[in-house]
């Protein structure tokens, strides 16, 4: 697709356009990632399952005894479950770490730079967000990146939390720095859990239950969303790709006659700079 | 089922700290640390009408254990005899039962960084000997046994001959060291150490009060919040595709 | 117990490092690992010498070291009971701080500077030296200072030496007194442990004993099951002991006026006709004389001396003339007080005798003598210059077998009746044993030859020209111990639980050592203690390798009047085969035959009287580098009553020295300001205050009560030295 043919704002699609986006793939999550994601998942839900059971004061426990009584003797004995569970977290910690270390520049740096950072769409889109869950405003959504204000709310807390569940779970699996430390762990540690348990059930609940989200929730399966999801959700993420692509093809499309494809190649109505005229491509 | 307690006669104890020693030897307490602890009271009185008296104290494996009910991992746990255990595999050194215990009895071991405390010698009473601070006490001041066996001397010795809990109005756990003593003399060690109110550190007590109450009210909300959505997609249907 | 990990010592000490390691590693289980964990633990019976109760002990042993001492439950003094510090005796084991190697002095005395030296120097060196002052000054100008029983065998090569110059503290500075006492009365002194009945008492009087404080495991036992029994309990003491804090009639009796309290209960027991009056007719001599004699002692005439209200004098008499006979008047242990010791001893022997209960259920049972063997011994030289102590003498009345130490530091000082120019010091610490220190270290410095032979580096290695490390008790065979002074009659073995750490070696190998290098091999005609053992022992009919296993073997014993039959040895082994009240030796020798009051010198104004005593987790100066030991009582305290410290302005937790009426000065010790002391003392616990840089726990904390006695009182009968005689007052800032 030639570039000016690539909106700069998400305008309505014809339901022609839209099944023809509907039909094609673009690539959101590399493998690691995905891998990551799972592994994240299944680990957290294991170490939140033995966890919960692990607190067994009625001072601090959150789950009832019967459930206590199941998972102990699932693990044969709590000391078995602890063992368990430190295991679990310390391994979970060394991939953290080697993940961190080596894949920084080319998983993390990106990530952190330009996919969750907030704009100010995202403020916008947070607020007009609430506005429409309560009722109070019908105003279409600001265009998002390849995450939306919602799920880079949820990174930061991830990424805020989880360096505090790590670092806590560590002091308390070797009792480091004294009992007064020791003990403030436990509940910096509980805390942290916490708010990722609430974060978590937002976001499993979004990427799973939530019909709007379908495509996203099998991007972690596949890898890719269909353009038409992208483009309805994460326009200017796909509005980036878009233009890579594009990029791409025409760097790549010499001594080639372009053809003359209306069909394939009608621009989008509305496709108009604001602030300028057309953008002519040079013919060949 | 048992019940097992202790009985020190304090007619017959002259403070001689053989048990404390003996229990250091046998259980590999750090020098400065102990499981069990003999304290003097100061004199009371006016020369020369004066009385003092000598405190034995360890854990008592009281009937209502504070220190199991603030212990977080469940390291600290009763058993069906009575004796509070301490599971060093469940331990994490948090020493919130250290601040729970009324009677101090607990305390951390720098080398091995977990609580330890008097266990009345499981490991030989399960053999079939006494604890050790029994068995080297010099004069012969301490008895332990079954207090469901009517047989036993520390039935006897409680039931029939009247030795004590040292506890006050507000903290009766039910500790299961009972005292004998000169009546004067026993009752100044009772108000020169009794049991203190069972709390726990700053720590376990943000945890309790503020910290596991939002918690649970934060997934609690949540939840709540994931529910209504949950349902009010229900009621509008699944194409809600537009935007 | 840990640290002890140092190089030299191969083999044994790398795996006992492995298993040090292992027992200070986190436990996962509440056992230390190779305790009980189901490996091989091996239990070696000995006997403890953390104090001299010598209290049957169990060892276990596993890789090597030593992992735990309990009580000995077949020993048939103390069943199994073991007290603090001998729980505590791997502490001593371990102790980084012990002597290792024999040590040759550099420096000047007292600097403390030496070189290691191999034990062939080492002895090379002393037997050098001792052969010279032999030609020189003659063998009498060796003294020889022991305490305990490893210091037999130094005691064999002493007099093989040639010296008959010996002195133990435990007479003239402990117990000397008592026995003579006893003796002059009865015919026998008390031994150790004293025959005390006190599990079947039904009145217990301690004059001066602070029993409680003053632990000897099985005497607590008998002292704690008489009470249990319903024993009644006096205790005489110018402080409120622990023993006083059970007491039915505590009586803070003014210092040093006993022997008129003792006058006034006799007084009581005759005028009311409550002394045993078939047992005193039909045992004793010399009623009549002592009736007369205190006659005019009425409890009235003793109040305004002991400052002890009559009525309560009376009210204690009449409570033991009702529970004789079954009444212990506790002789006491360390006796040595004011210079009258042996008549306030004779006072005692007196009113038990009154009271019926010398040789009765209840009071002073009679020892059952045990007859050890003997090793054939070629004659030991005489001596024609005779002691130098005075024992004999002009102590006429001192223990010749036990001596008078500080008899020696004065023919040491004086030259007088010849120069002595040596000591040699085993297992005691003179310069804390000894009242007068600046004396001793005076006499130290007029000596050519200065020996210490010790465990630790206790003060007076400083003054030492040769230091020669000892094994500790469970490192070593010391001579077997018979003990004729319980119940139960019996035989103890002393035998090694692992070798002996270091370079440090046992007493009867560095005593042959010493004779083969003096050509004295000949008073030790056997090659090992097994030899040694079996000549001593067998005799008695015991069979050395149940001793090996059992630790003691008991026998019956015949402890009551009752027991004995005529063909025994007579009860009463005085001039007249009876109990003399009225002592005609006494007169003889131009003392009083019958105990009198003398007036005790009061404190000068400002100024407290120091007396001292023991705690139960430390024996005298021996225990206070011990880390489990320390960890209980790291130093001393001086109790002042409440008033007096307001008067001298000192508060609760001040630290301060105290210096007495002479200029002596303490280090700085921690006030107790308290009810429980009269106004006119202070109260120290010995052995405190020590200044062994070699000690490194022990060093620097609290106060020296022998550094503030620089006053004794002389007991003319036997020597003794009486310590309560100096008077103190904490310096101001």
């Amino acid at each position: 697709m030639r570039t000016e043919a690539i909106p700069v704002h998400a305008v309505p699609l014809t339901a022609a356009q839209a099944e023809t986006m509907a039909q094609l793939r673009i690539k959101k999550h590399h493998v690691a990632i995905m891998l990551l994601h799972w592994f994240n998942a299944s680990v957290w839900l294991l170490e939140l399952l033995t966890g919960l059971a692990l607190i067994s004061s009625h001072y601090f426990r959150v789950v009832p005894l019967w459930y206590v009584s199941i998972a102990e003797g699932a693990f044969g004995g709590r000391a078995n479950m602890l063992h368990f569970h430190v295991a679990l977290g310390l391994t979970w910690i060394v991939v953290f770490l080697v993940y961190g270390t080596f894949g920084f520049r080319t998983y993390l740096g990106e990530v952190l730079h330009k996919e969750i950072a907030l704009d100010r769409d995202d403020f916008r889109w947070l607020i007009v967000r609430t506005l429409r869950i309560l009722g109070r405003s019908n105003e279409p959504l600001p265009p998002q990146g390849s995450y939306n204000a919602g799920q880079k709310l949820f990174a930061f807390m991830i990424y805020a939390m989880i360096p505090v569940v790590m670092v806590s779970g560590v002091v308390m699996a070797f009792q480091l720095f004294g009992p007064a430390v020791v003990g403030w762990a436990i509940v910096a540690h509980f805390a942290a859990v916490g708010a990722v348990v609430s974060g978590l059930m937002v976001h499993v609940y979004m990427g799973a239950v939530f019909p709007e989200e379908k495509s996203a929730f099998f991007s972690m399966i596949t890898g890719t969303v269909d353009e038409l999801y992208a483009y309805s959700h994460h326009f200017k993420w796909w509005r980036e790709v878009k233009l890579a692509q594009a990029e791409w093809e025409q760097r790549h499309d010499r001594g080639r006659l372009v053809p003359t494809e209306p069909a394939a190649a009608a621009p989008i109505a509305g496709n108009s700079d604001p602030e300028g005229g057309q953008e002519q491509t040079p013919g060949p | 089922m048992s019940r097992y307690a202790m009985v020190t006669d304090l007619r017959k104890c002259v403070g001689c700290e053989a048990c404390t020693v003996a229990c250091n030897a046998e259980w590999s307490v750090p020098a400065g640390f102990a499981r069990t602890h003999v304290r003097k009271t100061e004199i009371a009185g006016t020369f020369p009408n004066l009385t003092s008296g000598i405190h034995v104290a360890q854990c008592n494996q009281c009937d209502r254990p504070p220190c199991a009910e603030a212990c977080p991992s469940g390291a600290t746990s009763q058993g069906a005899d009575g004796i509070v255990r301490v599971d060093k595999d469940l331990c994490i050194g948090c020493a919130f039962c250290v601040a729970a215990c009324p009677y101090d009895a607990r305390y951390i071991n720098p080398a091995t960084k977990k609580v330890d405390k008097c266990d009345f010698c499981l490991p030989r009473i399960a053999r079939g000997e006494q604890p050790v601070c029994v068995t080297t006490c010099t004069a012969h001041a301490k008895y332990f046994g079954d207090l469901e066996d009517r047989g036993s001397e520390v039935f006897r010795l409680v039931y029939a001959e009247g030795a004590r809990r040292i506890e006050t109005a507000s903290v009766a756990v039910g500790p299961n060291v009972y005292y004998l003593g000169k009546p004067e003399s026993l009752a100044l060690v009772a108000t020169s150490f009794p049991p203190r109110a069972p709390r726990l550190p700053a720590a376990g007590e943000a945890w309790r009060m503020a910290v596991r109450p939002l918690v649970m009210l934060a997934v609690g909300a949540t939840f709540l919040g994931q529910a209504v959505a949950f349902f009010t997609q229900l009621a509008k249907g699944e194409n809600d595709f537009e935007d | 117990m840990t640290g002890f990990s140092r190089r030299r010592f191969l083999g044994t000490a790398a795996a006992a490092g492995a298993s040090a390691a292992a027992t200070t590693a986190p436990a996962v289980s509440a056992h230390p690992p190779g305790w009980h964990g189901g490996e091989r633990v091996l239990k070696v019976a000995t006997h403890c010498e953390m104090c001299f109760w010598r209290c049957g002990v169990l060892a276990s042993v596993s890789e090597g070291k030593v992992v735990r001492l309990e009580g000995n439950p077949d020993h048939p003094l103390t069943q199994g009971r073991l007290c603090a510090r001998g729980n505590a005796g791997t502490g001593l084991l371990y102790d980084p701080d012990r002597l290792k190697f024999p040590l040759l002095r550099t420096g000047k005395r007292g600097e403390g500077q030496f070189k290691r030296a191999t034990w062939d120097e080492a002895l090379d060196f002393l037997a050098l030296k001792l052969d010279a002052i032999k030609k020189e000054h003659g063998p009498e100008a060796v003294a020889f200072f022991p305490h305990g029983i490893g210091s037999r065998f130094f005691g064999t090569l002493m007099k093989a030496y040639g010296t008959p110059n010996s002195a133990e503290p435990s007479f003239a500075q402990c117990r000397g007194p008592r026995d003579v006492g006893y003796s002059l009365t009865f015919g026998q002194g008390l031994g150790s442990p004293e025959p005390v009945d006190l599990e079947e008492s039904k009145l217990i009087v301690l004059i001066g004993s602070h029993l409680g404080e003053n632990v000897f495991t099985s005497q607590i036992t008998a002292f704690a099951t008489g009470l249990s029994r319903g024993a009644k309990l006096i205790a005489v003491d110018p402080r409120f002991s622990t023993a006083a804090a059970k007491a039915d009639w505590w009586l803070p009796i003014r210092p040093g006026t006993d022997i008129a309290l003792l006058l006034a209960w006799m007084n009581v027991l005759i005028a009311e006709r409550l002394y045993d009056q078939p047992y005193v007719a039909k045992n004793a001599q010399g009623f009549e004389q002592l009736a007369a004699h205190v006659r005019d002692f009425t409890p009235e005439w003793a109040e305004t001396i002991t400052e002890l209200p009559a009525a309560q004098i009376r009210e204690t008499a009449r409570a033991m003339g009702q529970a004789k006979p079954a009444v212990v008047v506790h002789p006491g242990r360390h006796v040595t007080w004011y210079g009258d010791d042996t008549q306030r001893a004779r006072a005692m022997a007196i009113l038990t005798a009154l009271l019926g209960s010398w040789g009765r259920k209840g009071g002073i049972f009679l020892p059952t003598p045990l007859a050890p063997g003997g090793i054939e011994l070629p004659d030991f030289p005489e001596s024609e210059r005779g002691r130098a102590d005075g024992a004999g003498g002009r102590f006429p009345l001192a223990s010749e077998e036990l001596g008078v130490t500080n008899g020696l530091v004065d023919a040491t000082l004086s030259g007088d009746p010849y120069p002595i120019k040596a000591w040699i010091v085993y297992g005691q610490n003179v310069i804390e044993s000894i009242p007068q220190p600046k004396r001793t270290l005076e006499a130290i410095e007029k000596l050519d030859l200065m020996v210490v032979v010790d465990v630790l580096p206790v003060d007076q290695i400083d003054y030492a020209d040769v230091v020669l490390p000892e094994a500790t008790y469970l490192e070593r065979y010391d001579s077997p111990l018979f003990v004729g002074s319980a119940k139960r009659p019996f035989v103890a073995i002393r035998q090694p639980v692992i070798e002996p750490l270091y370079e440090s070696k046992p007493g009867w190998w560095i005593a042959k050592q010493l004779a083969k290098r003096l050509g004295l091999e000949g008073f030790f005609p056997w090659d090992t203690p097994d030899q040694h053992l079996a000549a001593l022992v067998e005799p008695l009919g015991i069979n050395t390798l149940e001793l090996h296993n059992r630790g003691a073997i008991a026998f019956p014993g015949r402890p009551y009047i009752e027991d004995r039959s005529p063909d025994d040895e007579p009860l009463f082994n005085t001039t007249s085969g009876k109990i003399q009240l009225f002592s005609k030796e006494l007169k003889d020798l131009g003392a009083d035959p019958l105990p009198r009051y003398t007036n005790v010198t009061d404190p000068p104004k400002g100024f407290l009287r120091l007396i001292y005593g023991r705690a139960p987790v430390h024996s005298f100066a021996r225990t206070e580098n011990n880390e489990a030991l320390h960890a209980l009582m790291p130093e001393n305290e001086a109790w002042i009553h409440t008033r007096t410290a307001a008067e001298l302005q000192v508060h609760d937790g001040d630290r301060v020295p105290f210096e007495n009426d002479e200029g002596a000065r303490s280090l700085p010790v921690r006030v107790k300001v308290t009810e429980g002391i009269r106004r006119d003392c202070v109260y120290l616990v010995h052995g405190f205050g020590q200044r062994s840089k070699g000690l490194r726990r022990a060093s620097g904390k609290g106060a020296s009560d022998t550094s503030l006695m620089s006053r004794v009182k002389v007991d003319p009968l036997m020597g003794g030295t009486g310590m309560r005689v100096n008077f103190v007052r904490p310096v101001k800032a």
